[in-house]
């Protein structure tokens, strides 16, 4: 594997270098929030940050996004082929829980049958480049409890570690050795590699919320019905904030807008946190209140997606936590079931 | 690849309204690429979306039967926004049809054996599929007896009216048309779906049930099988939920690790009993 040294303050250099090639999203400066977005011409990335506001999910699955337009013509509506196109990109300074994100997403959007192109497409022309958390950020962070680690490339084709005074570049994948010559030429010695073993290990034992994420997997095979599920939801004003945030939830509406002669179809996120998420035409809902909500919530992370894809879907971030309203805690449902 | 997203266009080709109270339609689609016809090939069981620009899709039922070749039909109730649209359309209409998706009735399953096909009200209409399928002088050979059971509150709410009369008149299917109530000129069979179950009385030896209707149906009907001697291996059913995506992606359809536009929407009982009972 290819591996170099590059100065601490040269990364924003190779951002905004890499973003006159490329389009680049990296981590900007907003009001009070961070978050990642198309590098513009005199922005400056801003890389000395905890973690993005936003999952970085929406450069593969945005938020909004066309699947087709359509006109009306005399002949009747007609239809635009395919809507699905995507350019070289570059996911800039991703943190690794995030980046762990986009391969659990891909056992979804890209299964063997069924293929989502939109997603796939934009997945394949983006390298993605993690930026290590030498510091874990927040005390909410529990990702070493779901198969991450705050120093992974999980997910990524460029792993960049922090290791004083430069960062390691590590070129994970072939794609992610596409990008080395902007990375100057400097190779990484022995000394840099011993650096970076000692910066794993002390920010994996800096890590301290732990939850038993595996342990619930055959306890949620048994408590559907465990009056347990009453408990959590009282204080949830369905707002949706936690599915929004969250670097694996995929849920998705579609619907058409329609301007003139001129209409198209769009997708957009969807949360299972809504009550009209499943309530079907007749008036019946299967899920009638914020109860069996909330049950989905937790069976769709811990059980639902390991039954079908062998993995949890949570990456332990934390952002719900630190985002809910009324600090519901996933940590806590999650410790709660393991006692069940 | 074909987009799974983007819909087939077709153009509506005969409107057929079923029931008296004009809400329940049959629409015939063509496709307007004749190529696209081959690249929709389903199966008796599987659904489409029903795409409408502007309005958006809903999933229903595929009603023709794969047997029947140059189109494809959906029976659809007036209910919402896209299947108010829907009816509202003409002869000669442009819109779209997404699918075939779900997975079937188990054909192969079925093969060799007696099949009893139970229906209630508008939820006939996979079944007339399977049915059409399965009496096809080249299929019909591969099941055994046929025996069909069609319930519903009136005679005008009864669909398909004028093929039920030429299945009535085939030796090599039996068929027992109900209604809840009979009119002025009903001369056929009164009495509930579950009522007409027990007094037909299908033998449970070598068959097997597939039943669609409205729960309250279903929920006295599964006893009359299970007394017959039905295992609930041998009693199939569809579900419905609220879906958008059809492919398992947008996340609204499950029922506990199974999306029902993906891994159903036919499920036996025994399968839906390892399931979580939220649908």
């Amino acid at each position: 594997m290819e591996k170099r040294i590059i100065k601490k303050d040269a990364l924003a250099g190779i951002a905004k270098k890499m973003a006159g090639d490329f389009l680049v999203w990296a981590p900007v400066k907003k009001e009070d929030n961070i978050l990642f977005e198309p590098l513009q011409k005199g922005v400056e990335p801003f890389f000395p940050f905890l973690n993005s506001k936003n999952a970085p999910k929406n450069v593969f699955f945005p938020h909004t996004e066309t699947l087709m337009k359509y006109t009306r013509t005399e002949k009747g509506m007609v239809f635009s082929a395919d809507e699905n196109k995507a350019s070289d990109s570059v996911l800039f300074g991703v943190r690794p829980c995030d980046a762990h994100s986009f391969a659990l997403l891909d056992k979804l959007f890209d299964q063997e049958k069924y293929k989502d192109g939109y997603y796939i497409a934009k997945r394949e022309k983006t390298t993605v480049i993690s930026l290590a958390c030498v510091k874990p950020p927040y005390a909410s962070c529990f990702c070493t409890s779901v198969d991450g680690e705050p120093v992974s490339s999980d997910g990524a084709d460029i792993l960049l570690t922090d290791i004083g005074s430069d960062y390691l570049a590590e070129f994970i994948t072939p794609k992610g050795e596409k990008l080395s010559k902007y990375f100057g030429d400097a190779k990484a010695d022995a000394a840099a590699e011993t650096k970076k073993n000692e910066i794993v290990a002390k920010a994996k034992a800096v890590i301290t919320s732990k939850i038993p994420a595996h342990e619930v997997k055959p306890i949620l095979d048994k408590n559907f019905d465990n009056p347990f599920w009453a408990t959590i939801h009282g204080k949830c004003l369905a707002c949706g904030t936690c599915t929004y945030l969250c670097p694996t939830c995929h849920c998705f509406d579609i619907s058409d807008e329609v301007k003139a002669s001129d209409g198209v179809r769009l997708r957009s996120w969807d949360s299972c946190m809504f009550p009209m998420f499943t309530k079907e035409t007749s008036g019946h809902n299967p899920r009638q209140s914020q109860k069996e909500r909330w049950r989905q919530r937790a069976m769709h992370k811990f059980k639902y997606y390991v039954d079908n894809f062998n993995a949890i879907a949570c990456v332990g971030c934390g952002r719900c936590v630190m985002y809910c309203p009324v600090n519901i805690d996933i940590r806590k449902i999650v410790e709660d079931i393991s006692k069940l | 690849m074909q987009n799974p997203y983007i819909p087939y266009p077709v153009v509506v080709d005969k409107i057929i309204t079923e029931v008296d109270t004009k809400d329940i339609k049959t629409f015939r689609f063509k496709f307007a690429n004749p190529e696209d016809e081959a690249k929709y090939k389903y199966i008796s069981g599987q659904f489409g979306e029903l795409s409408i620009y502007g309005k958006g899709e809903s999933p229903i039922g595929i009603a023709s039967s794969p047997t029947q070749k140059g189109y494809v039909e959906f029976t659809v109730q007036k209910a919402g926004v896209v299947t108010t649209a829907l009816h509202e359309m003409e002869e000669g209409a442009v819109m779209g049809i997404r699918g075939p998706f779900g997975n079937s009735w188990p054909l192969e399953f079925l093969e060799g054996k007696n099949i009893v096909i139970v229906g209630g009200g508008f939820a006939f209409t996979t079944l007339r599929s399977l049915i059409n399928y399965m009496i096809h002088g080249d299929n019909r050979k591969r099941f055994g007896k046929i025996t069909v059971i069609y319930g519903a509150r009136t005679p005008g709410l009864l669909l398909y009216k004028d093929e039920l009369i030429e299945w009535q008149k085939r030796d090599d299917l039996n068929l027992n048309v109900t209604v809840d109530k009979g009119d002025a000129t009903w001369k056929g069979r009164e009495g509930f779906v579950p009522t007409v179950c027990k007094e037909v009385a299908p033998s449970a030896e070598n068959a097997v049930v597939v039943i669609c209707g409205p729960p309250v149906m279903i929920r006295f009907t599964l006893p009359v099988f299970f007394d017959l001697g039905f295992s609930k291996e041998n009693i199939i059913t569809s579900l419905e939920m609220r879906m958008k995506c059809g492919i398992g992606k947008c996340g609204r359809c499950n029922v506990g690790s199974k999306y029902v536009c993906k891994d159903g929407p036919v499920f036996s009982l025994a399968e839906l009993d390892k399931l979580t009972p939220e649908y």
